[in-house]
């Protein structure tokens, strides 16, 4: 298989596996599975999934501290190891853990991945240690139980972090950081030379677009994306903390990469740092969230009229459910985000309190 | 408070807990929010009426009403105000960056002075506008002592005045209604201490989760007090002594500043008469250890008998700042490790190691 087939595998019809069936059923019982990594408080860290109304699934102790979480076709999971770290978990959906892939020789991953459609490919950033920060993208085989590595792709960019499909164009969005890290470190290298940039590469693996933004110290980081690929990216600004920067970007369908529109109260509550995004399909609602500024906040994604500005200590994980979002902390209660009424009501979740790291994936 | 009476306590079974407490009625997790709340309101209070107190004090010395040091020791009393509420930015203060509007440090490039200087340069003639548009570098204290206390500006000189009282009245007219707003978003009952103290509500699922809170607020405020000593005595830079990069160098009042944040910080952990925190670590050998380490810190900052810029070129005067700078990393640790340990309380995560 060529380097054009592999992402030609990803594309067609991707919206099923990337957005949309995140949903509680209509009384109220949170049907969904979600996934996340979580640490304690004695540094240990597990993989975890549960029930939104509260029920464990599995909590499985793994070595390395992981940060997003891929659902797979078989109900399982793969769990992908944060920067520096080299090891994909795949767990059954008893939470069996059927496979541990270690990244290559000089590589490590970035805690993303994503799923072709047809669920039989991965494709994870990863760092070119030996040229630090180089990005490039993992492709990996799925058999049933096991992980195959099989080709390379680069990421047309440094520090490479979350990968997304755009559902209707079928092209894959990366968020190149822009920052340079070493095989075993977090020490950002390059603060003064950062090359952050969006890049979107097509089905046969040629590179579409590269887009940069204003500020040369502002990372892409996250992302989210809309039926309709509108494309929403959050940024996490190494520089001072009274400089007034946009830190979240806007790509809508055929239109090049700008600021989201936030006032000044909102952006000041950001403390320069986003962590996740989500955005609810149905209500078309964008939410973030701000573990600096210990803040949820939500627009609407057409408009930027604002949703919601909520404060949540150290909120991390956020996915969309029918009523509006639930939210995870580190710290804190996790909670549900009611988005139907006339204003949000927020009530906490019956799941454990605190250490549960970046992202949650329902499935 | 809880009522339980010394009757009902003979009847029970005894926990160590309760046993240790005799016949005091154990205090409840409300009533330990509640006391640890009411200091906090009646402080944010405290420091907007001394705001609006410096408000004025700069409009009465720019209209000659006033002579300078009447002012810069009001500055020195907001400033002590504000430094006693570093361990408590809890709720509307540390929203929106608001506490940067208030004090900015560290300013490792001269950012206040420099921006001072070209904000009246674009604006001679600066007005309350100018200031709200301006960046947070210049709207607060620092920005103040700057004006009031640095070597290179003279305000009893009529020329240096006029070029200055513009900004210096904008500034105080900032931090009283900032301080003012703050005070007032704590009261009430849908301010801060209600929510902080009533829980279940949107904000606080529970009273573990006020009082987890309370506490990362108390251990951040020691993280920053324990640099704000670090730094000047040159723990980062090998030892050198950095004496222009403390808080608030100028007016010389770094220490002052701490133990103004050291005092918040005791009185919240409370003793054998008064409610804190250290009656939820009650039976727990951590509340002993940071009765002692209080004790202690208290101990080496009593022996600083002069200001920080005097006592950092002396060798006896670093020994002594390097002494209270220990006490401080054992206090801080005791309270990030072994009290949110016994509390239950999960510090930072996402927020000081995300990706």
């Amino acid at each position: 298989m060529n380097r054009r087939q592999f992402l030609a595998a990803g594309i067609a019809g991707l919206s099923a596996t990337t957005i949309g069936h995140w949903l509680i059923n209509q009384n109220g019982t949170p049907a969904a599975t979600l996934f996340s990594a979580r640490s304690n408080a004695q540094g240990q860290h597990f993989a975890c999934a549960w029930r939104l109304n509260g029920e464990p699934v599995f909590e499985r102790q793994i070595t390395q501290r992981c940060h997003d979480i891929l659902p797979l076709p078989d109900g399982g999971a793969l769990f992908i190891a944060r920067r520096p770290g080299t090891a994909l978990y795949r767990f059954s959906a008893n939470g069996h853990l059927l496979h541990t892939q270690r990244a290559s020789a000089d590589r490590h991953y970035y805690g993303h991945a994503v799923l072709s459609q047809d669920g039989h490919w991965i494709y994870a950033s990863e760092n070119d240690t030996r040229d630090p920060g180089r990005g490039v993208i993992g492709v990996y085989r799925l058999s049933d139980t096991t992980l195959s590595k099989e080709a390379e792709l680069s990421t047309h960019g440094i520090g490479p972090h979350q990968l997304l499909w755009l559902p209707t164009s079928g092209l894959l969005a990366i968020a190149n950081g822009g920052i340079r890290t070493e095989a075993d470190s977090r020490q950002a290298m390059n603060l003064g030379h950062m090359q952050a940039s969006l890049v979107l590469l097509s089905a046969d693996g040629r590179l579409v677009s590269q887009e940069t933004l204003a500020e040369p110290k502002n990372s892409l980081r996250h992302m989210a994306v809309a039926a309709d690929d509108t494309l929403v990216c959050g940024q996490q600004y190494m520089g001072p903390i009274e400089d007034r920067v946009d830190l979240l970007a806007i790509k809508r369908p055929n239109q090049p990469l700008k600021p989201f529109p936030v006032l000044a109260a909102q952006r000041q509550g950001m403390q320069q740092y986003t962590a996740s995004l989500a955005i609810h399909e149905q209500q078309r609602v964008l939410a973030v969230t701000l573990p600096r500024g210990n803040r949820v906040q939500a627009w609407q994604l057409d408009s930027g009229e604002l949703v919601l500005d909520q404060a949540l200590p150290d909120c991390a994980g956020i996915a969309a459910v029918e009523q509006g979002f639930v939210v995870s902390s580190g710290q804190s209660r996790c909670r549900l985000i009611d988005l139907q009424g006339a204003t949000p009501r927020i009530s906490a979740l019956t799941l454990p309190a605190g250490g549960w790291d970046n992202h949650w994936r329902l499935s | 408070m809880n009522t339980i009476s010394c009757m009902m306590l003979s009847t029970l079974a005894l926990s160590t807990t309760l046993a240790l407490t005799g016949c005091e009625p154990t205090p409840s997790h409300a009533d330990i929010n509640q006391a640890l709340v009411s200091e906090l309101e009646s402080s944010y209070q405290a420091w907007a009426e001394s705001s609006e107190q410096l408000a004025k004090a700069s409009q009465q010395f720019c209209a000659d009403k006033q002579p300078l040091d009447s002012l810069q020791t009001q500055w020195r009393t907001t400033f002590e105000h504000w430094s006693a509420l570093q361990p408590a930015q809890i709720g509307p203060i540390a929203e929106h960056n608001r506490a940067w509007q208030v004090q900015f440090w560290p300013d490792k490039k001269n950012l206040v002075a420099r921006q001072v200087n070209a904000l009246l340069q674009a604006q001679p003639k600066l007005e309350q506008a100018h200031l709200e548009q301006a960046s947070v570098v210049l709207q607060g204290l620092s920005a103040a002592e700057y004006l009031l206390f640095d070597a290179t500006i003279d305000l009893t000189e009529n020329s240096q005045k006029t070029r200055y009282c513009g900004l210096l009245s904008a500034i105080g007219q900032h931090q009283a209604t900032l301080a003012r707003t703050v005070s007032n978003e704590w009261a009430g009952d849908t301010g801060f201490s209600a929510l902080l103290s009533k829980s279940p509500n949107a904000r606080f699922a529970d009273e573990q989760e006020s009082t987890a809170e309370l506490l990362r607020s108390q251990v951040s405020g020691l993280e920053l007090m324990k640099k704000k000593l670090a730094v000047p005595v040159g723990k980062l830079t090998r030892d050198i002594v950095q004496p222009y990069q403390a808080e608030a160098w100028r007016a010389d009042a770094s220490l002052q500043s701490l133990r103004a944040g050291l005092h918040t910080l005791r009185t919240l952990w409370g003793n054998e008469h008064t409610l804190g925190l250290r009656n939820l670590a009650q039976g727990q050998a951590v509340q002993a250890l940071i009765d002692q380490q209080h004790l202690r810190t208290e101990q080496a900052f009593a022996k600083l008998k002069q200001p920080l810029q005097a006592l950092l070129p002396q060798e006896s005067g670093r020994g002594l700042l390097n002494k209270a700078y220990a006490e401080l990393v054992d206090l801080h640790r005791l309270y990030e490790q072994d009290l949110a340990r016994a509390l239950n309380v999960q510090m930072g995560f996402n927020a000081h190691d995300g990706d």
